[in-house]
């Protein structure tokens, strides 16, 4: 039996067993798989839970000129330099914001290992922001994030341990100003997790509850969060083809009665990527990448504010990878 | 008036060596190496890099750290 379906379906005659081998498969793809709810995959941490909308709707927009050169010196460790002379918003007591014209220089260095990373950035007023991530076991790694300024009481630092269980993630942090945070996130079913987090600030004796859940296809990305600061997030990311996603966003506070929902767009092409965004509070905003050549990005940045009337433009270079 | 104050100021005088002063000690030294461990890190975190990057394999040279090529 198995030699006659062969001759009969295939022109270059595979041997009966690739071909047995080749069909239950495909029937198997089709049959509805039953969940294993003892092997579900590992959640993505609870601060990325929103990560899919995050980089579509929030890029890094910027006003003014940008240029970026990062050296690589081996596998591992490259240098970067980095120039922006540009406006930046100062919040100010009389008038809302007020456009500052500033410009930098901000020398970087990276070391990126598989087991540890460190990240240094340090600017001509000396401001360093410093990213710290090891693994100090398989399942556990110390994250540690700090913004050290001259100034003094202006530093902030947070230090994070991530515990990565089978199905599940926890997190515990620690921060500058008495700041003490945890999380917890587990899969549910294939598609589904849920997590909560709280946290508790010292000085302030303040002290918060969220939850949040994420849904999550091959398609689409599902995520809602509330928490007990009154502030509700939901987001929706669909993937409409390779090259295409849009998602859109809402948010909701409800101590100050704010509501905002966004839409947007992210074409992820050969050449370039470009992500767009339109706000409830009436702006709209782009942002291209360009690639020129290898290693050579060509950066525009465009948000436009019709409610303030505010128009910012940026343009910009990246060298190296 | 001054005789309250100074009352209270010995009050308080009276009751520091006494009242709760190992907290005292340890939370001072600890602000203390907390400035101590701020400067160090903000001086010191970036060269750290750099001796570790230059330290991994492969070496890399030390015009390779200057030149812009």
């Amino acid at each position: 039996m198995g030699s006659s379906v062969s001759h009969a379906a295939a022109p270059p005659p595979p041997p009966p067993a690739g071909l047995a081998v080749a069909l239950p498969p495909k029937a198997e793809e089709k049959s509805e798989k039953k969940v294993d709810y003892l092997n579900l995959p590992c959640p993505v941490p609870f601060e990325e839970i929103q990560r899919e909308a995050l980089m579509s709707l929030k890029p890094e927009l910027f006003e003014g000129l940008r240029f970026d050169f990062t050296k690589g010196l081996n596998q591992k460790f490259s240098l970067s330099h980095s120039v922006y002379m540009g406006s930046t918003e100062v919040p100010s007591p009389s008038s809302g914001t007020i456009k500052v014209p500033t410009a930098h220089y901000e020398f970087g260095a990276n070391f990126l290992d598989p087991k540890l990373m460190l990240i240094g950035r340090v600017l001509t007023d000396g401001r360093l922001n410093a990213r710290v991530k090891c693994d100090l076991t398989d399942n556990l790694t110390l994250k540690i994030n700090a913004q050290l300024t001259n100034e003094p009481h202006f530093s902030q630092g947070m230090f994070n341990f991530d515990y990565k269980g089978k199905d599940f993630r926890a997190q515990y942090q620690m921060g500058n100003n008495a700041f003490y945070g945890a999380n917890y996130i587990q899969s549910v079913t294939p598609h589904l997790s849920l997590g909560s987090e709280v946290f508790w600030l010292g000085h302030q004796r303040k002290s918060g509850i969220g939850f949040a859940a994420r849904y999550n296809t091959d398609k689409m990305v599902a995520t809602a969060q509330a928490a007990s600061t009154g502030i509700v997030a939901l987001c929706y990311v669909q993937k409409v083809s390779e090259k295409v996603s849009l998602a859109s966003d809402f948010m909701y506070n409800h101590m100050t009665r704010d509501v905002t929902s966004s839409f947007g767009y992210d074409y992820i092409l050969r050449q370039c990527r470009l992500r767009g965004k339109l706000d409830s509070n009436g702006c709209v905003a782009a942002f291209l990448e360009e690639r020129l050549n290898m290693g050579v990005n060509f950066i525009l940045s465009a948000e436009i504010d019709h409610r303030k009337k505010d128009y910012k433009f940026g343009f910009g270079m990246t060298v190296g990878e | 008036m001054a005789s309250r104050v100074s009352s209270k100021g010995k009050g308080k005088a009276g009751r520091g060596p006494d009242d709760g002063s190992t907290a005292r000690c340890v939370k001072d030294w600890s602000t203390w190496a907390m400035k101590k461990a701020k400067v160090v890190a903000h001086y010191g975190f970036i060269p750290l890099i750099i001796v570790i990057g230059m330290n991994s394999e492969p070496k890399p040279h030390l015009s390779q750290l200057v030149s812009p090529v």
